[in-house]
């Protein structure tokens, strides 16, 4: 059987790791002393080579990502996407809260590597909490010297800031991120330039923006090397990864396991399988944004990474499993996962504005049993039609909780509209 | 020509539906499939003006580049020998791209099609269907679109449509219905990036995304009338035109601004209405495209201060001594005061005196024997210096950017000349180093001292301070390092006003200007040169034809027998009745009859720029033309003709029977006029950015340029320097204090005054004066104070504030009811009561 | 009441303006501090927060509507905040909202009890779904005396209406912010 295996959620083995003393009595801060000994392009290829790839969702080699940044500009920035507002998602919670230091560290390797000015960790506004204990671990770490001005009297100097979000969504998309962080709407930014070019970042400066759990993977590639994290998953998903399991199982809880297991194994030999006298009928393997699958066979003997979710039609994307048994009803799964959408969308851009609020509003009235099959087929339709043509993923994510419920369990929907009548258009 | 084509630019290829088109590197595809392809992607958040944002996703479009071997860089080829396209799997925002060599795109393909009429559907779920009734209904890009791209039917059911506040105020001037706006940010945009000052904002998110203003005072600057034109919709109306007549029963008359030097170019949008007795009238004021004057902006005095033209007040037929009478009789008894005048005439003509009207007084003068030729006011001087050390022809305002300078020296531009205050701001924001000097704060110091990175461009400034009326002293000893700066500048404009200095301080002071240019070796070079907020709508065409400020001090001090007036408010003057007193007979030629004006006074009614054709020669010696555009009021004639009937009494020949021949004369007499005939001046070419062409999304349907872009007058060669006369500077003894006179935009002249609705921001009479100063003078903050200057004085509101210096008291004029001091002058000030707690 | 010179802000004001080379990115940190002071997003707060960022007061305000956490009218004391997003309501985290605005008599989102001490909304996916059905109080997580807000069901999987009558007792007596 397969074993958790912690690299990063070490708070469950070694208690009060959040505590500075107890954080460098077990190796902390180790890997930031190696990288600063080293070449910065060394820092960039042992991260490129270990594989490790960013969990924020998109699963973008993080080695790579960071070897972007124009070396030769005078002012660079990292950022530290904490932000974890997708539905089921709360892995970096559990990192920052049991674990700070270690994504300090990551954080300050990165800014090593490329030659930030600073560090902003933008955490959601509904983490007070966490950002409290990252403000702690932050000031601990400056006052001895593992942050801030010449960071182990090396002369690197990078301070760490704590930025705290105010309740959206978009906020994590990266670019909006940044807009946020630098005091305007937070909403997403035209491509190109991307962040990590200049006059796409942070103030317009190359920017690197990474996910908590990515960073926090960064001190052990540092200390027992890129072989070592390579070692660990799959051929093209290197590492441990956090699933978060949620919904109708009997354990709920994160879950840090080497990439390459299945579903079944995460699901019943952790997570404790479904509730007594019930079953698995869908999963929505990647939070409220991704497809949702049918939890069946072939789905659970599936092996959760980048590569091999394609084959049952989804993703693994932040890797957050919300669980559902045969006691739920899909269309209302499909509702839930819009009003999400229709809430958080920011309104910039016309196909996600309308069609989020025209899904909601069609669903409201299936849910109320006013609709007709036509209204199934039509919603199907214009979730497609958002598909292409948004300007950030947001509204990609809002047409896949519609397509896929349908897709996948059309008869859930058939059963809202018997008896349902049609409206007027307008304008006809 | 304004084109995207210059000199220096690279050309790339690129491929647009299979055809190949060899365009500017790094110009934006919207723009360039448009101008060299006449491909009209369609748009509704994009605007040629401005950054684009990628919101509406109209524009989408396949997308692909030509494919290059990584290592090689070599062009990959398929077999039969065609170059390997790499297309985006998704659409993309044709807005968003910038042209590289080898970009391939695709706009007729079905994919192509399906998302244009998927993004025209989402717009619509949300949409009113009030069409019939809305102000944009006939010229509303989202209706053309609609038309040609949608699908017709709506998928939405009506009880799903979300609803909101249709008539939401924004400011005094614009309205907004929460409804139509289809979330563009066109006018949150326009504030930031072209006004510079951003008081409007989305509030929310997502489908709540709205509309806000939440500044104080709210939406209230002087270009506000321009979002209405750019919005695509009809979400914003302006509170003069809302309902006021559908476009499509308009007629569109090209004409100039007849308020400042600018000379913005504009459309008057003209009806056959039963509220102007059955005449043709305006019912609104356009921009009109010129990218040499205005661009396609135009201030909001501009746009609103048309209904002076149609006041009741206006003269309506002649007076002699009061009384009403036929112009035969009237003319006769101006011709009688000419011939007995022994040649003791002289003429001064003001803001909106036409070359054509300017050209007929100055031959009636020359005829009689008159010689002095004045013009009003007389507050600024330095034409002749424009004319010798201005823009050389060819320059443009849009061309300053990176590595140029511009100076603004005591000048309130904001409210003397927005249109050049608008664009030197854009200059600055493409990267020109801006100074501001001044004895005060004004609206170009905010942005030249609070400097701040906008969309990654870094914005400079500087401020200079100096005591009131020091301007000269100022310019003289410029901090070296400012002096360098503007000297090393590859281009350097300057604008020299005259706040704070009298007609010998400012001829100082533009002269120290023309110094410097000359010794920076800006003068006579492209962009570069020497503007001059002179005072009303042609000041520069005086000038060509002979008159000068000069002339009217002369005339103040040495009062003629016979005075003609044409357009010059010199009741404005407070001392004006002490030297009218002295003139026998004065021949008023205006379009409000003066009542102030005493002794032998005839008084002519003449039309309004609205009423007739003519000409202005604009601050950069661009002759423009204006069109009829409306009926006649009563029975006024357009000044050069009854000039011209006065000469043919006096046998001085036929009078001409249109402008357009008057305009022939002085080409044939006027060396700086020549070839300029009107329909040389009425010649249009095709502009850059194209917003005024047949497309159907730019929104607006005035920005067709149909009038003429116009001609430059060029530069007189040969521009020397010259020493400087110190000024007389004026001091105050120690009971006195120095008056300053201010610009103020809005103001209770008789021309603006009946705008109503811009009244009510008109601001109540005050003055400004430092903290210190008030002090000394027992006044406080909203006290009433009176200033006393010469038999004469003015009571205001004190206003504090320490954006003045010390050492002056600041007072704008126009906005009493009593005349205030046209040039700096001393007086004393007293406190008449207190302030009101409020 | 003010923020600006008021002593119990200056050494946190001071801080976040100087944490950015830019003074508008403080602006969310200082919205957070203006309504401590005033309860919620005043016109008040608008100016003083759009004086100390050199920003437009409408552009303040723009961000106080974009972010839910800021509230642009007056509300109770203490706010409650109850997921109903997905991974909650599966177990029970509507039923959770229900029963509290019936616990405290209420009737609807943003809806305030009579003596003003609490306001309740439902919210999105908080980040804590390993604990559905949750709530948030004050945007805290735990207090000291109940510790972190979990197992607010009962065995049989009923809401525990005790536990999180606990949870609000904890808060009726105190400020927000402590
Ligand atoms: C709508 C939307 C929401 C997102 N939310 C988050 C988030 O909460 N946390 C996160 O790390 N990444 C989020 N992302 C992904 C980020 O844009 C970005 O890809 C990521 O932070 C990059 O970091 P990584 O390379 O370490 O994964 C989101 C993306 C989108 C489009
Ligand atoms: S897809 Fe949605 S969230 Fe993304 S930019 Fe468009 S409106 Fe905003
Ligand atoms: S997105 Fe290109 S025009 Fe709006």
């Amino acid at each position: 059987m397969v074993e958790q295996q912690y690299i990063l959620l070490r708070g469950r083995e070694i208690e009060n790791i959040h505590e500075l003393d107890v954080y460098t009595d077990n190796g902390g801060y180790e890997g930031l002393k190696k990288a600063i000994g080293m070449d910065k392009g060394a820092v960039i290829d042992e991260v490129k080579a270990s594989g490790l790839r960013g969990r924020g969702g998109a699963g973008f080699p993080t080695g790579v990502k960071w070897s972007f940044i124009p070396q030769n500009e005078p002012i660079k920035y990292v950022t530290v996407n904490a932000d974890e507002s997708e539905t089921g998602t709360f892995k970096d919670r559990e990192i920052m809260e049991t674990n700070p230091h270690q994504l300090i560290e990551g954080s300050l390797i990165c800014a090593y590597a490329i030659g930030a000015a600073a560090v902003y960790i933008y955490i959601r506004g509904e983490y007070l909490d966490v950002a409290d204990v990252l403000e702690k671990a932050i000031d601990d770490a400056t006052e001895a010297g593992f942050a801030g001005d010449n960071i182990m009297g090396s002369d690197f100097s990078c301070p760490v800031y704590v930025h705290l979000g105010a309740g959206a969504y978009i906020c994590g998309e990266e670019s909006a991120l940044l807009n946020s962080l630098e005091g305007k709407l937070g909403q997403p930014r035209v491509r190109p330039p991307f962040p990590a070019q200049k006059g796409g970042g942070l103030y317009s400066e190359p920017t690197v923006v990474n996910n908590v759990e990515t960073l926090a993977n960064v001190p052990f590639i540092m200390t027992e090397g890129a072989d070592a994290y390579k070692a660990i998953g799959t051929e093209q998903s290197a590492g441990t990864k956090i699933f978060c399991v949620s919904g109708n199982v009997k354990n709920p809880g994160n879950y840090e396991l080497p990439f390459g297991t299945t579903f079944r194994e995460l699901l019943y030999d952790f997570a404790g399988g479904p509730k007594d006298g019930r079953e698995f009928k869908a999963l929505l393997p990647s939070g409220g944004s991704g497809p949702i699958v049918p939890l069946n066979d072939e789905v659970l003997d599936c092996k959760m990474s980048y590569e091999h979710t394609g084959a049952i039609d989804t993703i693994i994307g932040s890797a957050s499993l919300i669980v559902m048994d045969d006691t739920v009803d899909v269309t209302w799964v499909a509702s839930k996962v819009t009003k999400f959408f229709h809430h958080e969308s920011c309104g910039k851009c016309t196909p996600c504005r309308e069609g989020t609020y025209w899904l909601d509003r069609v669903l409201d009235r299936i849910m109320a049993g006013t609709a007709t099959e036509a209204d199934i087929n039509r919603i199907d339709n214009v979730a497609q039609n958002m598909q292409g043509l948004t300007l950030c993923a947001l509204g990609e994510f809002a047409a896949n909780p519609i397509i896929h419920t349908i897709k996948n369990f059309r008869e859930d929907f058939l059963q809202h509209v018997d008896g349902g009548t049609e409206l007027e258009a307008a304008g006809d | 020509m304004v084109t995207p084509v210059q000199e220096s630019t690279k050309l790339v290829t690129i491929n647009i539906d299979g055809t190949e088109y060899s365009v500017p590197e790094g110009g934006n595809l919207v723009d360039m499939a448009k101008w060299f392809a006449g491909n009209d992607i369609p748009v509704f958040c994009y605007h040629p003006k401005m950054e684009p944002v990628g919101m509406c996703r109209m524009c989408v479009v396949e997308l692909g580049s030509v494919s290059r071997d990584r290592a090689t860089g070599d062009v990959q080829y398929n077999e039969d020998g065609t170059p390997v396209i790499r297309w985006f799997p998704k659409l993309q925002t044709a807005c968003t791209q910038t042209v590289t060599d080898g970009m391939y795109i695709k706009t007729d393909t079905e994919k192509v099609d399906a998302g244009r009429e998927s993004v025209l559907e989402f717009l619509l779920t949300s949409h009113p269907l009030d069409c019939p009734i809305c102000d944009k209904g006939g010229e509303c890009p989202l209706q053309n679109l609609t038309m040609d791209h949608g699908n017709g039917v709506s998928r939405m059911y009506y009880e799903d449509k979300m609803h909101l506040d249709k008539h939401y105020p924004l400011g005094d001037l614009i309205w907004l219905d929460r409804e139509r706006c289809i979330q563009c940010a066109r006018c949150i945009r326009f504030q930031d990036e072209i006004v510079g000052d951003d008081v409007l904002a989305f509030h929310e998110r997502g489908r709540r995304l709205q509309i806000i203003t939440n500044s104080d005072p709210g939406f209230d600057t002087y270009f506000s009338g321009n979002t209405t034109d750019i919005c695509p919709v009809g979400a914003l109306t302006t509170g003069d035109f809302r309902f006021g007549a559908r476009p499509w029963e308009l007629t569109e008359v090209p004409s100039i601004s007849p308020w400042d030097a600018a000379g913005e170019n504009i459309s008057l949008s003209t009806r056959i209405d039963r509220d102007f007795g059955g005449k043709t009238m305006i019912k609104r004021v356009m921009p009109r495209q010129n990218e040499h004057v205005n661009e396609i902006w135009i201030s909001d005095k501009t746009r609103f201060g048309h209904h002076f033209t149609r006041s009741d007040n206006r003269l309506q037929s002649a007076l002699v001594n009061g009384s009403e009478r036929s112009w035969d009789d009237a003319l006769a008894t101006v011709a009688d005061a000419l011939k007995g005048s022994d040649g003791d005439v002289a003429a001064i003509a003001g803001g909106m005196a036409s070359n054509e009207d300017a050209w007929e007084l100055a031959q009636l003068m020359q005829g009689i024997g008159g010689e002095r030729l004045g013009t009003w006011s007389p507050t600024h001087t330095g034409a002749d210096l424009v004319a010798q050390v201005g823009l050389p022809n060819g320059s443009n305002l849009s061309n300053l950017g990176k590595g140029d300078a511009v100076l603004i020296i005591a000048s309130d531009l904001e409210e003397e000349v927005p249109m050049w205050r608008l664009r030197l701001k854009q200059a600055q924001d493409r990267g020109a180093y801006l100074v501001v000097a001044n004895s005060r704060l004004t609206k170009m110091e905010d942005f030249a001292t609070d400097t701040w990175a906008i969309d990654n461009r870094d914005v400079e400034g500087s401020a200079v301070e100096y005591a009131p009326g020091q301007a000269v002293e100022a310019m003289q000893n410029l901090d070296d390092s400012i002096a360098k700066r503007l000297s090393e500048a590859e281009n350097l404009v300057i604008v020299a006003g005259a706040e704070g200095l009298t007609l010998d301080g400012h001829r100082a002071l533009v002269q120290l200007v023309a110094n410097f240019l000359i010794d920076s070796g800006h003068a006579g070079k492209e962009n570069s040169g020497l503007l001059v907020p002179l005072p009303g709508a042609n000041a520069m065409g005086l000038h060509y034809l002979g008159y000068t400020p000069e002339a009217t001090q002369d005339i103040m001090m040495n009062p003629p027998k016979v005075l003609i007036t044409l357009d010059a408010d010199v009741s404005d003057d407070p001392f004006a009745s002490e030297w009218l007193s002295k003139v026998d007979t004065i021949i008023n030629l205006t379009m409000f009859a003066d009542d102030s004006l005493s002794g032998n006074v005839i008084q002519l009614p003449v039309q309004s720029f609205a009423e007739r054709d003519g000409t202005f020669t604009n601050g950069e010696r661009r002759v423009q033309r204006f069109y009829t555009a409306q009926g006649p009021m009563g029975e006024a004639l357009p000044a050069w003709k009854a000039i011209a009937n006065v000469r043919q009494i006096l046998g001085q020949g036929r009078a001409k029977l249109s402008a357009a021949a008057v305009m022939l004369d002085i080409t044939k007499n006027v060396e700086a006029f020549d070839g300029m005939r009107y329909k040389a001046l009425g010649r249009v070419e095709r502009q850059f950015p194209d917003v005024g062409g047949e497309d159907k999304y730019y929104g607006g349907t005035a920005y067709q340029n149909k009038g003429g872009v116009g001609l430059q007058i060029p530069l007189m060669g040969g521009a020397k320097k010259a020493d400087v006369k110190a000024p007389v500077a004026v001091h105050s003894s120690s009971d006195e204090i120095v008056i300053v006179p201010t610009t103020r935009l809005y103001n209770r002249d008789a021309k603006f005054a009946p705008t109503l609705l811009v009244q009510p921001r008109v601001a109540t009479p005050f003055a400004m004066l430092s903290p210190s100063d008030a002090e000394n003078l027992g006044i406080q903050d909203g006290d009433s104070i009176e200033i006393s200057f010469g038999d004469n004085s003015v009571v205001v509101r004190a206003d504090v504030t320490n954006h003045v210096s010390s050492g002056a008291i600041y007072l704008p004029r126009q906005l009493s009811e009593d005349a205030t001091p046209l040039v700096p002058t001393t007086g004393t000030v007293v406190k008449t009561s207190a302030a009101v707690a409020s | 009441m003010a923020v600006i010179g008021n002593e119990k802000y200056t050494k946190r004001i001071e801080k976040h303006l100087s944490k950015y080379p830019d003074k508008r990115s403080a602006v969310m940190p200082l919205l957070y501090i203006a309504q401590e002071e005033y309860g919620w997003v005043t016109e008040d707060a608008l100016r003083e927060v759009a004086e100390l960022c050199e920003m437009d007061a409408t552009q303040v305000k723009s961000i106080a509507g974009f972010y839910t956490m800021y509230r642009e009218r007056p509300s109770g004391k203490h706010w409650v905040y109850v997921c109903t997003d997905l991974a909650c309501a599966l177990e029970g985290g509507d039923t959770l909202y229900e029963n509290i605005l019936e616990e405290l008599g209420l009737d609807h989102h943003h809806d305030t009890t009579e003596d003003g001490v609490f306001s309740v909304e439902h919210v999105m996916c908080l980040g804590a779904c390993d604990r559905a059905p949750m709530l948030q109080c004050n945007y805290r997580f735990s207090d000291e005396e109940n510790g972190e807000y979990r197992d607010l069901r009962t065995e049989a999987g009923e809401i525990d209406m005790e536990r999180v009558n606990k949870i609000l007792d904890y808060w009726r007596g105190r400020e927000r912010y402590e």
